[in-house]
């Protein structure tokens, strides 16, 4: 049963708290060959960019979703948008949260937008990460 | 490094360019580091039964180096409040030494108040990748980490 556009709203439960480690954000920040100083040392900001690893863990819900028939390896990324109300640091135990916006069915393919709420401990949003991505249908041999 | 807030900042400012090349090696390291493995950037078996020539970019990854161009021109990277891209060509990664080259460009497109809107460009083997890319940042606000550093 394929993804259609009557799963628009559709809100995943919270996923499990993710903590973010000093260590995840230098690797983060390497793996950017970025050396800003301020992604380093003991208690260091994350890149801003560094909300897609939080919210991950929200994506593998919606690609593990059945009733969706959605393949990763199927799927293009075809826009981001990054609201931050502060920057994750190294300390913070946050919560990301998707739902599904909008599906539009086109030929052969979907294009899905979602929205990751991440918030911090005390219910107070950290960052909203919001995506389009286009999946392709498998075509049947 | 201290917080760098740029003086004399109008519209058309333009920013310091960067210029990065993605290798096989650099799309496995961050494909690590974000958790992202479509095997898409990293297996040409699955890049081209996606439809795709060889192995591309994380769209991620040129999202986030597309970024630095902005927060090393601010010092501050929590300066940084939104930041939009559409993805329109993928950065193809051949499987050699050198990879391939994306140049990164931004100006200054809009300014209101203290916010101040970066339009950046992500060039690679002559064409766009980055349909649009805009990042807006807080020149004015206050960062309350950065109080102990004079």
């Amino acid at each position: 049963m394929p993804i259609t556009e009557a799963h628009a709203g559709r809100r995943y439960p919270p996923c499990n708290p993710y903590q973010v480690s000093a260590a995840k954000i230098t690797e983060f920040a390497t793996a950017l060959g970025d050396d800003n100083p301020r992604y380093r040392g003991d208690s260091p900001i994350a890149p801003p960019t560094f909300a897609a690893v939080v919210s991950a863990h929200a994506w593998d819900q919606l690609f593990g979703d059945p009733e969706l028939g959605l393949s990763v390896d199927r799927v293009v990324h075809a826009d981001q948008r990054y609201t931050f109300l502060r920057p994750l640091r190294a300390g913070d135990e946050v919560i990301a949260t998707l739902s599904i916006e909008k599906v539009r069915i086109r030929a052969g393919s979907e294009l899905v937008s979602a929205t990751v709420e991440i918030s911090d401990r005390a219910a107070e949003r950290v960052c909203t990460a919001q995506a389009t991505f286009v999946h392709t249908r498998e075509v049947p041999a | 490094m201290k917080a760098t807030v740029v003086e004399g900042v109008e519209v058309g400012t333009q920013l310091p360019s960067l210029a990065v090349r993605f290798t096989r090696e650099r799309l496995v390291r961050y494909a690590g580091a974000s958790t992202d493995f479509n095997p898409i950037h990293y297996s040409e078996h699955f890049a081209r039964r996606a439809g795709l020539p060889d192995v591309i970019a994380h769209g991620m990854l040129t999202m986030g180096t597309a970024l630095r161009v902005v927060t090393n021109w601010v010092g501050d990277p929590s300066r940084v409040t939104s930041y939009f891209v559409r993805f329109t060509r993928p950065v193809v990664v051949p499987d050699d030494a050198d990879g391939v080259e994306v140049q990164f460009t931004a100006s200054v497109a809009a300014i209101e108040g203290s916010f101040v809107t970066v339009g950046i460009e992500a060039i690679c083997a002559g064409q766009k990748v980055l349909g649009v890319a805009r990042a807006e940042v807080d020149l004015g606000m206050r960062v309350p980490h950065l109080d102990h550093e004079s």
